[in-house]
């Protein structure tokens, strides 16, 4: 291990790709941390394991911004095992097997590209900052060290799932994250509300993880069986460049199946349709003739497995049918739900598709399935939000319709304009749910905003970053959020997929649609929160503005939100074909260059070329509108109606939007009702019927009963043991006389 | 000698033992018990010389002395024993020396 | 010879009766030895001389006389009353009668009674020759059984000193 860490005596100007022995300590701090926070933390006292926690995360951080610098350079490259051809900016860091069985194997090693590097900074980053707001937030609390263990275990295992090299890996950091944001969840678990929003959480998720180990089982088979078809012959025609073929003949072995570069291999090798068939090969359309998949076609497999895993990443990422766990998750401590479920760990879904770009390229089915999720999830979410009253909930559906807005970027294939929302939500949600924290701080615990009012002349720093927060989400220029959201919406705009002709329009009306709910409802969170006068019913009569960390991680994440504009400006840097394009895309083509080419050439998604600039009109426009629309009804219009109930056509709705039209009861009443039904049923018929009462209650009784009917021949009286021998003796002449017959 | 053949002896000797297994299930009284014992072992020992007389081998007289030395052997500790029982319990009524129950 | 063989049978049967069915105890020793000296003449009738006198001297002579002895020492000898019809009673009843009819059954197939025995056939002549010669060590047991029978006799019913 100590050959890991190079000696900088040795290297005085480290080379990039010497970062990639180090990548392993960007896990293992933190994962150190989560031990020693949760093991000594008690003894540690409170400052100290504020300061462990910080310090691993900080660490972390300081690697990452070496790792981002690292692939920023062309000499950072390594040999992929599947290709044997270079990769460029990348590292790559395989610490070895981790378990084979059979013919499938599986390796622990870091993989970190552009992609990964922009995601590193923003866990690590964003982590530490919530780090150290938590520090502050916490400091009356008596489980801080429980607290700063799983936060930091949770650190850990995200940078797992974002740094893993193959899917197993990634599986682990993916479930690893949601045993983290169920234990931060249910953190006060005393309250059995908060325990069972935990509970609610963790199951959703598992749903999820179910699906996306089938999808994963899927690809095993779908690998498994190109390999087989390569070696028999029928496949030959995929690999005729022999060096290119033997590698990865040997890498599906070795590295194992789902290894990223051994999928990315496998792509490059299946052409989708028979207009670009090779000759004596098979492609996506062909029969698969080996193995359990036999009969089916490449790519109806391959579609298959892609919605098995968008299914998982719908558990994750709480989109349309698994989101319902988010907003009971705000039942945890509101730095948790800054960093879980605002910036990190409901990202994971994107970035799987993210990571698997050139598979869901090859699939315009799954494609578009992704996108109509993305949209429908976007707008569903959004008219929920209008009529929630608690702060807390507001910004969680925010995070699913935003969450929406990201899977319409990935399933039109401009997975670019989906990382750099991610990134850029990543900083202002963050900022929105620490400002809300430091609402809730300094009013006594108050969520509802029917409640606040009026801290704008109260709490003037929090007050200031969550406008700016605000005008970012909603997508005012020149705020970073109106280019990210924007770049999707454009993308969809000018996307056709094959075979699904109508469903980019549909996304891009339900986008439009979502763009203008979001101004209006974070309008109104605004309004109601921090303008107008302070409600009759505060709990407070007047609020006080937080300590000096929290204040300062809110002033450095709204300047992020402000500063994420840069990268998204369009027409800055030159881009893959030499048009102008913007700094993030630009900065990611390497990660998603399989894909673009694909793309290209498949024409499973088409882009035409257009300007954006009408595109960011309207957007702009809608913006505006929404905002405009929510300061007027909540600034004069409600307030002039006081006392008078609301028209029908408005109360009806808000009434379903209130209650979550009813999903969480659907639920319920379709799934789980049965389903504890069927395990009553069967717990008390077969646990506690069949088996407790008859097999082992009734073995004791029979033996009991037997035993007591024995036990009335012992007698004591010698005479009737007698009796029993006389009776014994003539059973035996009986017999002999029976069997031999001597007379 | 006509007429009478081994059967009728071993057939007297089969209701003689019969008779004691009776005594021995149904009577009260340990002593009554006792005598149908011997009554049994007499039926062995009849048994057993009409078989002899039946080989014509006269060796067969020798288990029934030894039987008869056995009874007696039985018959001293037996009555012994009854002594001890009658002064302890008083009674010697079976259904009354019931120490084996459990 | 028949006539005294169902003579001696008959009061041999009657007697046992007597045994099992007398109300007092004497009565039943009394029977018990009439049965023994029937038995003896029975025996006598199987030429089985040497059995037929120690079968009077010891069964009816030493045994019967101790088991008097018993009675009369604890005045056992009281008429007792009817006993309880149990159903251990009952089956061993029903039992000694299916003993009776089975064992009948086995005696089938023995139905002659030989020919002439040899000569001194049941003399104590020849008992005795057999005795200490070929079963020597049986009656040496058997000696040891008696002692033993004795020193148990005596441990057993003696009193506490």
């Amino acid at each position: 291990m100590l050959a890991l860490i190079p000696n900088p005596f040795l290297d005085p100007f480290p080379a990039p790709e010497s970062i990639a022995s180090l990548l392993w300590v960007i896990v293992a701090l933190p994962l150190a941390g989560a031990f020693l926070c949760g093991v000594l933390g008690k003894f540690m006292g409170r400052a100290n394991t504020n300061f462990l926690a910080c310090f691993t995360v900080f660490g972390s951080f300081c690697l990452s911004v070496c790792a981002v610098w690292a692939v920023g350079f062309q000499s950072a490259q390594f040999i992929s095992p599947a290709s044997a051809q270079p990769v460029k900016y990348a590292l790559w860091l395989d610490v070895g097997r981790w378990f084979s069985a059979g013919d499938f194997s599986a390796h622990y090693g870091f993989y970190v590209d552009r992609l990964t590097a922009a995601l590193l900074l923003v866990v690590t980053g964003v982590g530490f900052l919530i780090h150290l707001y938590s520090t502050e937030y916490m400091e009356h609390d008596e489980g801080y060290w429980r607290y700063f263990a799983y936060l930091n275990l949770f650190v850990a295992m995200m940078l797992t799932l974002i740094m893993a090299d193959n899917l197993v890996l990634l599986f682990v950091g993916w479930e690893g994250v949601g045993l983290c944001s169920y234990l931060l969840i249910g953190f006060w678990y005393q309250d059995t509300e908060k325990a069972w929003a935990g509970r609610k959480a963790f199951i959703t998720n598992r749903i999820g993880d179910f699906a996306f180990l089938i999808g994963m089982i899927f690809l095993v088979l779908l690998l498994q069986a190109t390999e087989a078809m390569g070696r028999s012959g029928q496949a030959r025609g995929n690999f005729m460049e022999a060096g290119r073929a033997r590698a990865w003949l040997a890498a599906v072995h070795d590295q194992g199946p789902l290894n990223t570069e051994v999928l990315r291999e496998w792509a490059y090798r299946m052409p989708v349709n028979m207009g670009q068939r090779t000759m004596g090969g098979v492609t996506l359309d062909s029969a698969i003739t080996e193995g359990p998949l036999k009969g089916r076609t490449f790519g109806h497999v391959l579609t298959a497995a892609l919605l098995l895993l968008l299914i998982g990443a719908a558990g994750k990422s709480a989109q349309i049918p698994l989101y319902v766990w988010l907003p009971d998750a705000m039942a945890g401590p509101t730095p948790v739900s800054a960093l879980i479920h605002a910036a990190t760990m409901v990202t994971a879904g994107v970035y799987l598709f993210c990571r698997l770009s050139f598979l869901l390229i090859l699939s315009p089915t799954a494609m578009a399935w992704v996108a109509m999720i993305g949209a429908l999830t976007a707008v569903w979410a959004a008219l929920i939000a209008f009529a929630q009253d608690d702060i807390k909930k507001v910004l969680a559906y925010s995070t699913v319709s935003q969450l929406g807005f990201m899977f319409m970027g990935v399933g039109v294939g401009f997975f670019w304009a989906a990382a750099l929302h991610l990134i850029t939500h990543a900083c202002f949600k963050a900022c929105l749910f620490l400002g809300a924290g430091s609402v809730m701080h300094g009013n006594g615990e108050e969520t509802d905003i029917r409640r606040l009012g009026g801290l704008r002349r109260e709490m003037r720093w929090t007050w200031a970053t969550f406008l700016i927060a605000t005008l970012a989400i909603t997508g005012i220029v020149p705020l970073s959020g109106f280019f990210s959201k924007d770049a999707i919406l454009h993308g969809v705009h000018v996307t056709e997929i094959e075979g699904f002709p109508s469903v980019p329009h549909i996304v891009y009306g339900l986008g439009l649609f979502g763009a203008l709910c979001t101004a209006f409802y974070m309008t109104r969170l605004y309004v109601l929160t921090f303008e107008g006068k302070r409600a009759a019913d505060a709990k407070l009569p007047r609020a006080h503005e937080s300590g000096f960390r929290m204040v300062s991680v809110l002033v450095v994440l709204a300047f992020l939100s402000v500063a994420g504009v840069l990268w998204g400006i369009p027409g800055l840097v030159p881009g893959p074909e030499g048009q102008k394009v913007a700094l993030m895309e630009g900065y990611l083509t390497p990660s998603f260059q399989l894909a673009d080419r694909y793309a290209k050439i498949y024409k499973t998604v088409v882009h035409e070329e257009s300007s954006p600039l009408p595109g960011f009109v309207i957007a702009w426009a809608i913006a505006v509108v929404g905002g405009a629309a929510a300061w007027i009804v909540y600034r004069s219009w409600l307030p002039s109606r006081a006392g008078k109930p609301l028209p029908a056509f408005i109360a009806v709705p808000w009434r379903w939007a209130r209650h979550k039209f009813y999903v969480d009861e659907l639920y319920e009443f379709l799934f789980i009702r049965p389903f504890t039904a069927i395990s009553n049923g069967l717990y008390k018929v077969l646990d506690a019927g069949l088996i407790d009462t008859v097999a082992v209650g009734g073995t004791a009784a029979v033996f009991r009963r037997v035993g007591g009917w024995l036990r009335y021949t012992q007698t004591g009286n010698a005479q009737s043991y007698a009796t029993v021998m006389a009776v014994g003796l003539l059973v035996g002449i009986g017999a002999v006389l029976v069997w031999v017959h001597p007379w | 000698m006509q007429g009478i053949s081994l059967q009728h002896y071993l057939v007297l000797a089969a209701l003689l033992f019969s008779l004691g297994v009776f005594g021995v299930l149904v009577r009260r009284n340990a002593l009554v018990v006792f005598m149908c014992v011997e009554l049994m072992l007499n039926a062995s020992n009849l048994t057993f010389l009409a078989f002899a007389r039946d080989a014509g081998m006269d060796v067969g007289h020798l288990p029934a002395l030894f039987v008869i030395a056995v009874a007696a052997a039985e018959a001293s500790i037996g009555l012994a024993i009854v002594i001890a029982v009658f002064r302890s319990r008083g009674t010697v009524n079976v259904d009354d020396i019931r120490t084996m129950r459990l | 010879m028949t006539i005294l063989f169902y003579l001696f049978a008959i009061v041999t049967v009657v007697a046992a009766a007597g045994v099992i069915t007398a109300r007092s105890a004497i009565y039943s020793a009394m029977s018990l030895v009439l049965t023994f000296f029937c038995l003896a003449g029975i025996y006598v009738l199987l030429l089985a001389h040497t059995i037929a006198v120690l079968q009077v001297l010891v069964y009816a002579g030493a045994i019967m006389v101790l088991f008097l002895f018993v009675i009369m020492l604890l005045s056992l000898g009281e008429p007792a009353g009817p006993g309880k019809v149990t159903f251990g009673r009952v089956v061993g009843g029903l039992s000694a009668l299916g003993l009776f009819a089975a064992l009948v059954i086995a005696t089938k197939p023995f139905v002659s009674l030989g020919g002439e025995p040899p000569p001194r056939f049941g003399t104590l002549q020849s008992i005795g020759v057999q005795l200490y010669t070929q079963w020597l060590a049986p009656f040496e047991a058997v000696s040891l059984l008696l002692l033993v029978a004795m020193v148990g006799a005596v441990v057993v019913a003696k009193s506490r000193v």
